[in-house]
């Protein structure tokens, strides 16, 4: 079995790294594929948080780099999923602690044995940036639709052709608020793809559910009824190379902003 | 009754369309991503974009007479690539003993340059960088001069430049500044020049010929200006309107 490396990515911090890779990870594993979620943020691990696994890691990658463990004894099972493993980052050492060709090597090893590793990327550009994408052949470049994350990512984006190990990357548009699009508050999906020129895999819409799930330490695909949940199983598909309508995210509308649409739609054909 | 009435729709169309204003926002971050992002994709800093723009006036003037300080270089968006916009006043083309001078010009240049930095070489590596500042100024302030004189001698054959098409400049994009009321100003400025020089170094017969041509001249540049500031002028009715 040889597995496929992805590097989540994004250059600009809190557009939803970390959230992505926990979501498509889980999802991934739910449809049956054997996953490893590998932690690259070392010093600011949070993957852990996410998947409500902080209690159960005793090794980590420095360990495994520093060989005080073995690669198997680092890897943490997930509490629902077997399929599903982390890989976690040292909390108390900074990016020079490993080297892009020890996490290559790691990935190497880890591939003969799991359909996915997905690597969760520190924010920025420099040494930690290297380290994440080395073992990696495919990217997945997360933005939000504002211009600095938009910016960022076509700063990673460029990057990343740079890379000739990295074979394909796509975007993955996060947080986006329908309604805000809708008045042009905010820039469209279709916007940022031009801009960026880049190939979409899943947009997903802003969900206060993120943050409840994050509480609780289970990521969000595990509620069925979480619009970016569902958002997140189809990227898993088309991770997969199953092609999926994007989702229609459109969210219920209030009923003052319903008059307010109602009344101007009245004035505009008086005018 | 009708007023109060009237003033009220009013009010209410004032605030359901205070809506509208807000629309722009996404635009504005649109266009403004959109530019930063050109300028983030280009390595170009604004300095060596000056010496581009420098070298561009160096070479371009071998070919054109051109208001130097009116040219302008930048990059601008253009559907989804980053084009190189170089707008050039140009006042009139070089014939091509004109541009011949401005090349033989330019070799011999170059060779003085090149006995230059020999000689500076044998002085020794610390003048080395003074000696270089020093020709580059000469060596601008007598090409200029070199130009000028150039024109001068061929003033006579500025009707065949006129015929002759415009040299096109290779891989950038080119066009000529629309509507510049200063560009023909000085368009005639340098006529009347010319043939204020011409008069004095040539037989009244040959001058006045010389006139009537350069009238002529006139009239074909000013009817090529009106045909470029037609579109202009048309946008300016409109909003007049």
């Amino acid at each position: 079995m040889t597995g496929r490396v992805l590097v989540i990515t994004s250059g600009k911090g809190g557009v939803g790294k970390t959230t992505t890779t926990a979501n498509i990870g889980t999802a991934l594993a739910k449809a049956g594929n054997k996953v490893v979620l590998i932690d690259t943020d070392l010093g600011l691990r949070n993957l852990d948080l996410l998947l409500g696994l902080e209690n159960r890691i005793v090794y980590t990658i420095v360990d495994v780099v520093e060989e005080r463990c073995k690669l198997k004894q680092a890897l943490v099972k997930d509490k629902k999923n077997p399929n599903l493993c982390l890989f976690a980052a040292a909390q108390t050492r900074d990016k020079t602690a490993i080297t892009g060709e020890q996490l290559k090597s790691i990935c190497e090893e880890l591939k003969e044995e799991n359909d996915f590793i997905i690597i969760d990327c520190p924010a920025g550009i420099e040494q930690g940036f290297e380290n994440a994408t080395a073992g990696a052949s495919e990217a997945i470049v997360v933005a939000t639709p504002e211009m600095s994350a938009v910016r960022d990512a076509d700063r990673i984006i460029g990057l990343l052709e740079a890379k000739e190990h990295i074979e394909k990357y796509n975007l993955l548009l996060n947080r986006v608020r329908p309604n805000l699009i809708k008045t042009n508050d905010m820039m469209s999906v279709e916007d940022v793809v031009e801009i960026l020129s880049c190939e979409l895999i899943g947009i997903i819409p802003e969900d206060t559910g993120i943050i409840t799930s994050t509480n609780k330490g289970e990521p969000i695909v595990n509620d069925e009824k979480s619009l970016a949940g569902q958002a997140y199983h189809n990227v898993a598909k088309r991770i997969m190379g199953q092609e999926v309508e994007f989702l229609d995210i459109d969210e219920p509308q209030d009923f003052i902003s319903k008059v307010k649409a109602f009344f101007l739609n009245l004035f505009k054909k008086e005018a | 009754m009708k007023e109060i009435f009237a003033d009220f729709y009013n009010k209410i169309v004032d605030f359901f369309s205070k809506t509208e204003e807000k629309d722009k926002t996404k635009e504005v971050a649109r266009n403004r991503l959109k530019l930063v992002l050109m300028q983030d994709r280009t390595n170009l800093n604004p300095r060596l974009l000056e010496r581009l723009r420098g070298e561009m006036i160096d070479l371009l003037s071998k070919y054109v007479v051109m208001d130097k300080e009116l040219l302008e270089l930048n990059f601008t968006p253009e559907d989804d690539q980053l084009a190189l916009m170089l707008s050039i006043p140009v006042i009139r083309a070089k014939n091509e003993e004109e541009i011949e001078a401005a090349l033989k010009a330019e070799d011999e240049e170059k060779e003085r340059l090149a006995k230059l930095a020999k000689e500076a070489e044998e002085d020794g590596d610390d003048e080395d960088d003074d000696d270089e500042e020093d020709t580059e100024g000469e060596e601008t302030s007598e090409k200029d001069e070199n130009q000028e004189e150039v024109n001068d001698d061929n003033s006579e054959i500025t009707e065949a430049s006129e015929e002759q098409p415009k040299p096109k400049k290779k891989k950038k994009k080119k066009k000529k500044r629309v509507s510049e009321n200063e560009t023909s100003e000085t368009e005639e400025n340098n006529n009347s020049e010319e043939n204020e020089q011409q008069e004095s170094s040539e037989t009244p017969e040959q001058s006045e010929n010389q006139e009537q041509e350069n009238t002529e001249q006139e009239e074909v540049k000013e009817e090529e200006n009106k045909s470029e500031t037609k579109e202009e002028e048309q946008k300016e009715d409109n909003s007049n309107e």
